[in-house]
């Protein structure tokens, strides 16, 4: 069908040049008939025929589709064009692909992470509520406080409880035991998010209730990995924290929860013999999701809610005193944030493709200056401006098409390496790759790619006068002052641009740097942590809790090569925490909600030594503060500042809880022994809580870390522990475990990863401004040889010409310099959340930062001003 | 200054239609013969461009109001000759009679006297 199209088309621009051919020697023999001469006659006829390829072409384009040829044809001549110029192909399109590829890189994450869609049904109605307080800012909700808000609240047509668990996998057929996270839902859950189970059924109203049975739901992962995906796994039984659940369902493989969750279950098991689920005051580890009504905005929920919340604070001061509730769209709680390092990452690449731009739009002009003549001749040959034009735009289209194709390759490494350079659970799921949107993006970014860089250079080069260039030969013609500003304007912009992406880089870099450099308050070096969690029955009394930990204890100390090791609560840096009230002996009674809060943890004696705490008073833990022992605690350095400024800290009271007047229990006091220093367990870049330490013996806890000291490998080790945990209890799996050092390199991973993109995105933009100078210079100077020859011939000496180049590159750099910090005062402000302890208008990094690009700038200019003083004048002269 | 044939095109376009289907009514005739008759039929005054000429002939052919055909000359060179098909007549008829108003519509104009004196 195209072949006959094309051989059509042929036969017809064939047919149409010879009825043009005949048509002149008609006139030409009716002017002979009028006795003019041949060749006087010939020569008439085409004059008074006009321009025959004008005539070719128009008529040609009554035909139709003659776009579509013409077309074809500019992108075949520009191929044929670009083939011939290899050098300039190859550097244009790889600077385009850096440009293309970056952003596709980065646009994949904004996609994956704030656009997707989310697989939710009407995912815009879902929002997430928490409760929050003045004191620590956003905690979970209880549960009685979420079933108020659902009898009181109007605005939702649907809400569910969400209580994130974890539970030891464990028992027949699993080789050795695990632990897994799980949710326990309400039972309209599933059919409120519009997700139905992949396999077997959903939850039943009844499974709210506590002590309904036991049953649950796989995810997709977990049915693969531990049942095989076996089709006929509804009915069969998993044993998690030493009790059987029925499997119920699988859950749908695209399914996407807040926490990285295995098992799902009715909030009845959960609430089934658990103190926790009637306790207003125990906020414990939750999420609420509702879906609002039809037509009713987040704001007006919101309104409502905190009305609810105002209305439950004075019903229950005990619990709710100063507690309000936050709403928010369920897309804000997976992006977390995230938003602002996307963002600032995504407006770097794009000026990385600004950049990328100017200088192919540079390198055009470079390239057109020598095609002038090629231009001229085709102007005069009757191809009208629209048409040369079009022929520059499909060139530099081709250019833009091919730096988008490589661009894509390496988008598709940038991804990859991208991905694993983030801390895993970052992105709660969302999937980043080169999906249909990233792709149309990336063709969207090579059509307007072609219009920055290649719009400019084709006005320039249609705009010109035809005949003057002919007549010049098109040498010196291009020498037009309107061309050199506009390859100075765009340099300048390279400049600029270059400048705001160093100060971004720079202002992490010092960020960063202050980061690492906080004291936390412990020494991370040769600290291996790990997780174990009680859950079986074999632990429901004290006794056996203690002796499980002791016997660890003992266990491990005896390996050889561990210089100490303890047990604790809430380990810095894991995201884990505790608080809960007390009040400090003798203070005055503050209103319920405004009680000292401190973190708790609770340690075994030789807790401060592995961590390389400081105690900084009094003493640590011994083996004595044991159950039968008097109530003992260690403060943090904040706490006995704050509670005991002017006064020993040591032997001061305080007691777990508010203290209630009306109750009729004899207080019990807990007695500080010592004061060690602030940690920072919310991570470097936030401040220290006040906090406590207890004695394990005290403060019985089912789930404590193992921490220890050692220099042996920590897998080696690893594996060491696990055994001598097996052989105290085979079920009980050892998980989470991670050096201290490694949840210090997660904390600023973040910030580290910004700080390494937005680096690597502003060398490359260095880089190409100092190319942008370079040609600029460098092709003026290639244009004044002559003038240079002359200067020198009139007396002027090496040095003054220098100084010429010099100031030339330096007037550009200066100028863009100026317009960039501008630039960069309006933008840093965005990336303000992204630093620590540096102001986003840091003078030190502006003046670093223009300083580098004042020495890049000389750098670019003086290979060409070299070249400009070994000008030979004579020869410079003969040039001409 | 190069010159603006795509800018004639449109000012004639009608004109040029029309001019071209009356030549062929006599005849087929080929693009230089069309030309010629015009020039000489409207007493030498009105010259046809090439440049708009050719794009008419082949926009018409495409209509399907002419038809084209190579035929041999008198001195056996292939030319493409040109003809009116049965729907070119009925379009030369309408484009015609539209003419024939334009022309009564701007006469009015012109001699407004003319009118008033008929009321």
């Amino acid at each position: 069908m195209k072949f006959l199209f094309w051989r059509n088309r042929r036969q017809r621009q064939d047919e149409l040049d010879e009825e043009i051919q005949r048509h002149l020697e008609m006139a030409a023999r009716d002017r002979m008939d009028r006795g003019e001469d041949a060749s006087v006659a010939k020569a008439a006829a085409h004059r008074e025929f006009g321009n025959a390829a004008l005539v070719r072409e128009v008529t040609h384009d009554q035909w139709g589709w003659a776009w579509l040829e013409n077309l074809f044809q500019d992108l075949h001549f520009g191929l044929r064009i670009l083939r011939k110029s290899p050098g300039f192909t190859i550097v244009a399109v790889l600077t385009l692909a850096l440009g293309i590829g970056a952003n596709t890189a980065i646009f994949s994450f904004v996609y994956g992470v704030l656009l997707a869609p989310l697989p939710y049904r009407d995912a815009s109605q879902l929002v997430v509520l928490n409760e929050t307080t003045p004191r620590v800012g956003n905690v979970s909700t209880s549960y009685p406080n979420f079933l108020d808000w659902r009898v009181q609240s109007r605005s939702f047509a649907q809400i569910a409880y969400i209580e994130q668990m974890s539970f030891n996998l464990a028992g027949a057929g699993v080789s050795q035991p695990e632990n897994i996270n799980g949710d326990s839902v309400s039972p309209n859950f599933l059919s409120m998010m519009g997700i139905r189970p992949f396999l077997g059924r959903d939850f039943e109203p009844s499974e709210e209730k506590a002590g309904s049975p036991r049953v649950l739901l796989l995810s997709y992962p977990l049915w693969q990995s531990h049942f095989g995906a076996d089709p006929n796994v509804v009915g069969r039984t998993i044993t998690l924290n030493g009790n059987d659940f029925v499997i119920i369902g699988v859950l749908p493989p695209d399914y996407r929860s807040l926490d990285n969750n295995s098992v799902m279950l009715p909030i009845g098991v959960w609430a089934t013999n658990n103190p926790s689920a009637a306790s207003r005051e125990d906020r414990g580890d939750s999420t609420v999701i509702g879906r609002l009504r039809p037509g009713v905005a987040l704001v007006q929920a919101r309104a409502e809610i905190e009305g609810i919340a105002a209305g439950l604070a004075q019903q229950y001061p005990a619990a709710n005193d100063q507690f309000g509730i936050r709403l928010r769209p369920i897309r804000d709680a997976f992006v977390g944030n995230l938003q602002t390092e996307i963002l600032v990452l995504f407006t770097a690449v794009m000026f990385v493709l600004l950049i990328a731009c100017a200088n192919v739009a540079n390198l055009l002009l470079v390239r057109g200056a020598a095609r002038t003549k090629e231009m001229a001749l085709r102007a005069a040959f009757g191809a009208s401006r629209l048409r040369i034009m079009r022929q520059m735009l499909t060139e530099s289209f081709v250019l833009a098409v091919l730096g988008g194709a490589l661009g894509l390759a390496l988008a598709l490494a940038g991804t990859r390496v991208l991905t694993r350079l983030i801390p895993q659970g970052t992105l709660v799921g969302a999937s980043i790759g080169l999906n249909g949107s990233v792709l149309l993006f990336t063709a969207g970014v090579v059509v307007l790619a072609t219009l920055v860089f290649g719009m400019a250079p084709a006005a320039h080069w249609t705009k010109r006068d035809v005949q003057a260039e002919l007549k010049e030969g098109g040498r010196t013609a291009s020498i037009g002052s309107a061309h050199n500003r506009l390859r100075g304007i765009l340099t300048i912009t390279e400049i600029s641009l270059a400048l705001v992406l160093l100060v971004g880089a720079g202002l992490m870099l010092k960020s960063l740097y202050r980061l690492i450099n906080v004291n936390p308050g412990f020494q991370p070096e040769r600290v291996l942590t790990m997780d174990m969690y009680l859950s079986s029955e074999r632990y429901s009394k004290d006794p056996a809790v203690l002796n499980f930990w002791q016997q660890v204890l003992d266990g491990v100390r005896a390996l050889p090569g561990v210089e100490s090791a303890a047990l604790g609560t809430n380990l810095p840096l894991t995201g884990n925490h505790s608080r809960t009230d007390i009040t400090i002996e003798g203070m005055a009674l503050p209103k319920p909600g405004s009680f000292p809060h401190p973190d708790v943890h609770t340690i075994s004696p030789d807790y401060i030594r592995t961590m390389g705490m400081t105690l900084e008073r009094g003493r640590t833990f011994t083996d004595a503060d044991d159950e039968h022992a008097p109530l003992v605690a260690l403060v943090n350095d904040k706490l006995a500042r704050q509670f005991w400024p002017n006064a020993d800290p040591i032997g001061k009271r305080f007691m777990w809880g508010p203290f209630d007047p009306a109750s009729k229990n004899p207080v019990k006091w807990v007695t500080v022994v010592g004061v060690v220093d602030d940690t920072k367990l919310y991570g470097l870049a936030n401040p220290s809580r006040l906090e406590v330490y207890d004695p394990f013996r005290q403060d019985i806890y089912h789930d404590m870390d193992l921490v220890l000291k050692s220099r042996l490998d920590s897998s080696a080790l690893t594996s060491e522990i696990r055994s001598v945990v097996a052989s105290i209890d085979k079920d009980e799996p050892i998980f989470a475990i991670a050096t201290m050092n490694k949840l210090v390199s997660n904390d600023v991973s973040a910030p580290r990863l910004a700080l390494v993109l937005l680096g690597v995105f502003s060398a490359l933009a260095v880089v190409l401004a100092a190319i942008g100078i370079y040609g600029v210079v460098s092709y003026s100077v290639a244009q004044r040889t002559h003038e240079i020859g002359v200067r020198m011939t009139l007396g002027a000496q090496p040095r003054d010409i220098l100084r010429m180049i010099l100031g030339q590159g330096g007037k550009m750099a200066a100028i863009g310099i100026g317009v960039g910090i501008g630039a960069a005062f309006a933008l840093t402000g965005l990336m303000s959340t992204l630093l620590f302890s540096v102001g986003a208008s840091d003078p030190a990094t502006f003046a670093a930062v223009a300083i580098l690009l004042v020495l890049v700038a000389i750098f670019a200019c003086y290979i060409p001003a070299r070249r400009a003083m070994r000008v030979d004048p004579m020869v410079a002269l003969r040039y001409e | 200054m190069k010159p603006r044939y795509q800018n004639r095109i449109e000012l004639l376009q009608g004109t040029l239609d029309l001019l071209i289907l009356q030549t062929l009514r006599w005849g087929p005739r080929h693009g230089y013969g069309i030309s010629q008759a015009i020039r000489a039929n409207s007493g030498e005054i009105l010259q046809v461009d090439t440049g708009s000429l050719y794009p008419a002939l082949h926009r018409l052919e495409r209509q399907k109001w002419i038809r084209a055909e190579w035929k041999l000359s008198e001195n056996n060179q292939r030319v493409k000759l040109y003809q009116l098909t049965p729907s070119g007549k009925k379009q030369l008829a309408s484009e015609r009679s539209r003419w024939e108003q334009l022309q009564e519509a701007i006469g009015g104009i012109l001699n407004p006297s003319a009118k008033e004196s008929e009321t």
